[in-house]
């Protein structure tokens, strides 16, 4: 009798088991790959349960790959015929996939939507377009009030940015030795400075927006040609990299980090630093310094870079339903507490950056940054007017060219030991030549 | 003796057929973790292939196209020979000296011994970190001390001649591994030679000259190549301090592959540099043992 009872218990438990198999073996099964830490991987995973839950035919898994290595470990994959169903992507990598035929066609993703993406954050290969940026970022000016406070310094105006000679000189005020003296004073010490006036972030994509500023580019607006050996490119680093050796304003970043505000104003050491416009949500609200926010100066002409990675659907044998959740995802409500509330996303819809949508995320009491005039015209207006995309929007093989050639080629200019002109004439050909491999 | 063998050869059969199933794992292992991607790397080398497009063959051009239109190249074969030269001689000397003065009779050597080799065993990322603190021109530690005794400030990192000594410095400083070998080297100078050279007269750098030196030549010669090869493939430094720079300061050759491949994804174009980088040091490997014979001195050789 007992045996009887104990098969017919494993009999059930069989059939519980196999239905249960059964019953998730109906939804179709998609990975989405990403990078991050742990606390992006809890935020990742909180969508994903929370996407999972609002249908009942897919069912989506993540997949976590170190930021370092998630390109190649992607091409990897890809080599395998085991790429992930979806996942995010760096900048310098869209055209490379998009080109290689591993992202899926997302040109009518938005067709029809109410909320449409902006246009200078639209990948575009030959014109095409390829791909949309999960959010918009753009470079600004951050300062510290208390620095300029210290120095009697009028704070940098929310509308009517520095020129150039201005920003020098504001910095040299800013600027001080062990004694107390600015660079242009008598005795001062260039060797023994205590507080700098700025920083601007050399980080390679980062230097783009001053060849547009100085009236240049880096390359022409199809992706085809490399213009970086311009007067006015050529011009525009050689006036960032004398912010250090010239004017002795700036510390000397030789070997340029990814974070201009951690190197910068971060340390307490200088007073104003450029960065993107994340840094928002993920530094300042730790970085505890009373801070505001301005316009980049201008060279010549007043614009800012934009630019973000996106989320793509990658090409393979459930295409549509990593289109249906990559759609649902990339809303901005679906990271709208995580990120844009936050401060580290501004929103990639033309309707935030109207009177009436702005409200909605700078209006809100999440919003880090408090001033909200400030932030209609350093966020809002600047971006509508101004921002221009970085060069990996339009441009192929941005991994081999700014990456990579011009990354190292720029590091001996920024320490002096040879001018832009010397250092970009020397790289090039090397460049023509990277820009139109296939 | 053709019997003898014969008679053996069964009990041979069966040693040799266990000889060869124990080896079976480490020369699977080889076959297929070294030597079919050593040929692969170098067919690899002859095509353009990024990785995932379509893979053309073009020959000689990637070696070409290094040799020619590579602005990075030469300065990165430059700085690798640079880094391993110094670090090589360097670690070699200050470990031999080190391991000669823990091997006197000192009060806490076994303290001492610890201290030397407490940097080998310290996580790379965490020595690298440290040291880049140490370095920092605008704020370190070193240059603070130097503008405090009134010096200028030294670009350790941030200069392209300055660089591949200064982290040369830090190999130096984690060749705790070398010290170990050398100690255990030392330890078996025999004594015999020491007290009979005392006997003669010999005070103590003839000692060093005549017979712990000549004694350690296998020691020596075994230290040489291992840090000879380790160095030459040196990346570590690059990756997590200075990303190469400046310039090509520090873009050594394993570095540039490593860059090439897989963050500009010219694979093709990072195997031909790998190739490169392995003709190199079977050049230096060659080189070392042809010269071998005529200053190592082992134990029982009857060569005078």
């Amino acid at each position: 009798m007992k045996k009887l009872i104990s098969l017919l218990l494993c009999l059930t438990m069989l059939l519980t088991l196999s239905s249960m198999a059964m019953a998730e073996d109906t939804r179709v099964h998609i990975t989405f790959s990403f990078w991050g830490d742990e606390t992006e991987a809890q935020s990742v995973q909180a969508n994903l349960d929370a996407f999972n839950a609002s249908q009942d035919r897919i069912f989506v898994e993540p997949m976590q790959i170190p930021n370092e290595e998630y390109t190649s470990t992607l091409v990897s994959y890809a080599i395998a015929d085991q790429l992930p169903d979806c996942g995010m992507v760096n900048e310098n990598a869209v055209l490379y996939f998009a080109r290689n035929g591993v992202m899926a066609d997302v040109s009518t993703m938005y067709e029809g939507e109410a909320l449409q993406p902006m246009d200078c954050i639209t990948f575009k290969d030959a014109g095409v377009p390829v791909g949309y940026s999960s959010c918009n970022e753009i470079l600004i000016l951050y300062y510290n009030k208390d620095m300029f406070d210290a120095a009697g310094e009028p704070y940098p105006s929310a509308d009517k940015p520095y020129t150039w000679d201005e920003f020098i000189a504001v910095s040299k005020r800013l600027t001080l030795d062990e004694n107390g003296l600015h660079p242009d004073d008598e005795g001062f010490n260039p060797e023994k400075i205590v507080q700098y006036g700025c920083f601007v972030n050399n980080w390679t994509w980062q230097l783009e927006v001053w060849a547009l500023s100085n009236g240049g580019a880096w390359f022409s607006e199809d992706g085809k040609e490399c213009l970086i050996n311009s007067p006015e490119a050529i011009e525009s680093i050689q006036k960032v990299a004398d912010l250090a050796l010239v004017h002795h304003v700036a510390p000397l970043n030789v070997i340029p980090e990814d974070n201009g505000v951690g190197v910068g104003i971060g340390s307490g050491a200088v007073a104003m630093t450029t960065d993107g416009t994340w840094r928002l949500g993920t530094d300042f609200p730790t970085l505890g310094i009373n801070y505001g926010i301005a316009p980049l100066p201008v060279m010549k002409q007043e614009v800012t870079s934009c630019t973000s990675g996106l989320t793509g659907v990658f090409a393979g044998k459930h295409q549509a339903e990593a289109y249906e959740f990559v759609k649902w995802y990339t809303r901005e409500e679906s990271s709208w507490d995580s990120l844009v509330l936050t401060g580290i996303w501004m929103p990639k819809s033309e309707y935030y950056y109207t009177e009436e949508g702005m409200k909605e995320w700078l209006g809100n009491d999440a919003y880090p940054f408090k001033d909200i005039e400030t932030a209609k015209k350093v966020l809002v207006d600047y971006t509508m007017n101004y921002a221009k995309p970085a060069c990996w929007y339009f441009t192929p093989n941005t991994q081999i060219t700014t990456n990579e050639i011009l990354f190292t080629a720029l590091q001996p200019v920024w320490s002096g030991e040879k001018t832009a002109e010397e250092a970009i004439n020397g790289i090039y050909e090397e460049m023509v030549e990277a820009i139109s491999m296939e | 003796m053709e019997k003898v063998i014969k008679r053996k050869s069964k009990y041979n059969k069966a040693e040799s057929r266990a000889a060869y199933i124990c080896m079976l794992p480490s020369v699977i292992g080889l076959v297929c973790i070294t030597y079919l991607p050593m040929i692969a790397s170098f067919a690899l080398s002859l095509f353009s292939w990024n990785g995932l497009g379509n893979m053309k063959f073009i020959g000689f051009d990637n070696y070409v196209k290094l040799f020619t239109n590579d602005s990075k190249f030469y300065g990165s074969l430059l700085s690798t020979l640079k880094y391993a030269g110094l670090s090589v001689l360097g670690c070699m000397i200050f470990s031999l000296i080190v391991a000669m003065l823990l091997n006197r009779k000192i009060p806490a050597r076994g303290f001492f011994r610890g201290v030397f080799y407490l940097p080998y065993v310290l996580p790379a990322m965490a020595v690298y970190l440290g040291w880049k603190w140490l370095f920092d021109y605008n704020y370190g530690f070193l240059n603070y001390v130097i503008t405090m005794a009134g010096g200028n400030r030294i670009k350790f990192l941030d200069d392209s001649l300055m660089v591949t000594p200064s982290l040369a410095l830090i190999a130096v400083w984690l060749s705790g591994n070398l010290i170990v070998i050398f100690l255990a080297g030392l330890q078996n100078v025999p004594r015999v030679y020491h007290e009979a050279a005392e006997v003669d007269g010999a005070n103590g750098f003839h000692r060093l000259i005549h017979i712990t030196i000549p004694c350690m030549t296998p020691i020596i010669f075994y230290n040489l190549l291992m840090s000879l090869v380790t160095n030459l493939q040196v990346i570590t430094p690059a990756l997590s301090l200075t990303k190469g720079g400046p310039g090509t300061g520090s873009y050594y050759m394993c570095y540039m592959l490593y860059n090439k491949a897989f963050n500009s994804h010219q694979y093709g174009y990072g195997s031909a540099i790998a190739v490169i980088l392995f003709i190199l040091i079977a050049i230096f490997t060659a080189i070392l043992f042809s010269t071998s014979n005529g200053w190592i001195f082992y134990e029982g050789d009857d060569k005078e």
